[in-house]
């Protein structure tokens, strides 16, 4: 028996071969972000499509309370000044939302590649400095890191350096832990089931066993877990720690 | 560039057309086009959510501001109607106030002036009926006096026996009438 868990698929490679970088990759996780963000598009679309200002439709219900939550949620977390990141969140979140269940459909979740979420982590990595930055200036940015001795500076830039790559790799982790448990549970059901079966004589026996009975039902329990709850979880979490790290990095300084 | 590949396929699947990236691994491309795509996304969402949402709810917020401003409207109206309705009021309740004085001071002039007609018609009627009552006493007194003027000529004519002439001696019972009557 052997479980084989792998990164993403790459299809091929596209474009001219640019020093450093290579060619393009078109890869499993790319073309499935696509496949997200059209959906994400297309959902928003719908549930704005026909919009009245008297006796709203359900959809148009959805759409405004998706709009006041995102707003609650920025505005809540990092104050109404900040009330211009609410797209940004709300595009980080349903990327990462949409992204962690479309596993669920039987393709690979592009959050189970953590080249996904190091570049959302970069992108708010550099939020966080910019603010940072803002605050007390470049000269206060650097000063930052010297406190509160000097001794301490490289651990300061070692923890700074860490906030991105925890966020990545926090998500990373989570979602490909799912896949790998899943991946586990099914072999080992499978060959629990075929061992079970197996005991039975005859071509009755032969036949029970080739097929995988115990892989129906029980790991959706677990499915449950591991997509379900995992997915929407991280999303939230990814999303709580961008808008208070950026807002904790105005207000310092 | 990748750290931990679990399966040593992948240099393996490199040869055929679809290869295996590692499980932990990153490459540029693919950390750039999803900076890239969290962008687009929220360029996306932001046109396609935010905007059209905002629309519709300032759309509210204008159509509720502008009940308010009619409801205020009307109410002013409503206002302005009942102060003039209050005005309309007051001025015929002065109006009514007024013909009721002018007809308390006609009433009183005309009475007045019948009264004074009354009385004046009261004062000439006396005055008359002295005049005429004066007029009969002289007229009474000269009756009088003639009548006893004759009287004393016959008693003084049966005194003397003869005739008195009537005019001689007028004179002289006129002046004996008049210190009588005096």
């Amino acid at each position: 028996m052997e479980i084989s868990i792998s990164g993403a698929k790459v299809y091929g490679y596209i474009g001219p071969d640019i020093p450093v970088l290579g060619r393009f990759p078109l890869s499993e996780t790319l073309i499935v972000s696509w496949i997200v963000m059209l959906a994400i598009t297309l959902f928003c679309i719908i549930i704005t499509h026909n919009m009245k200002v008297e006796k709203i439709s359900r959809r148009q219900a959805l759409a405004e309370w998706l709009v006041e939550v995102a707003n609650k949620f920025v505005v809540g977390n990092m104050g109404s000044k900040f009330s211009y990141m609410v797209p940004f969140v709300a595009a980080l979140f349903s990327l990462s939302l949409f992204s962690n269940l479309v596993g669920l459909l039987g393709v690979r979740s592009p959050t189970a590649d953590l080249n996904t979420e190091a570049g959302w982590a970069i992108v708010v990595f550099i939020m966080i400095t910019a603010q940072k930055i803002k605050a007390g200036g470049f000269g206060g940015y650097l000063i930052g890191f010297t406190k509160p001795i000097p001794l301490l500076t490289p651990f300061n830039v070692l923890s700074e350096l860490s906030t991105p790559i925890s966020m990545a790799c926090r998500h990373f982790g989570n979602i490909l832990s799912g896949i790998v448990i899943n991946g586990l549970i099914y072999t080992a059901l499978a060959g629990a089931s075929s061992a079970l079966f197996g005991l039975i004589p005859g071509a009755v026996g032969n036949l029970l066993s080739s097929i995988p009975i115990l892989d129906v039902g029980i790991p959706a329990i677990l499915s449950f877990y591991f997509d379900w709850f995992t997915g929407v979880m991280q999303a939230y979490i990814f999303c709580m720690l961008t808008t208070m790290y950026i807002a904790n990095a105005a207000e310092e300084g | 560039m990748g750290s931990l590949i679990l399966l040593s396929e992948a240099a393996q699947a490199a040869e055929t057309a679809t290869q295996e990236a590692g499980l932990v691994s990153i490459d540029a491309w693919i950390v750039i086009a999803t900076i890239c795509n969290l962008f687009l996304q929220m360029f996306l969402i932001k046109k396609f959510l935010f905007k059209r949402v905002q629309v519709i709810l300032d759309k509210r917020r204008e159509l509720a501001e502008e009940d308010l401003r009619k409801a205020r409207v009307s109410r002013d109206e409503a206002e302005r109607l009942r102060t003039e309705y209050e005005s309309n009021m007051e001025q015929a309740r002065e109006k009514a106030t007024q013909i009721i004085d002018l007809a308390q001071k006609n009433a009183t002039q005309k009475s007045d002036e019948i009264i004074r007609e009354a009385s004046q018609e009261a004062v000439a009627m006396k005055a008359r009926a002295e005049a005429d009552i004066a007029l009969e006493r002289r007229k009474a007194v000269n009756e009088v006096k003639n009548e006893i003027g004759s009287m004393a000529m016959e008693i003084a004519g049966k005194v003397i026996e003869r005739e008195v002439s009537e005019q001689d001696h007028a004179k002289l019972i006129d002046e004996f009438i008049e210190q009588v009557g005096t």
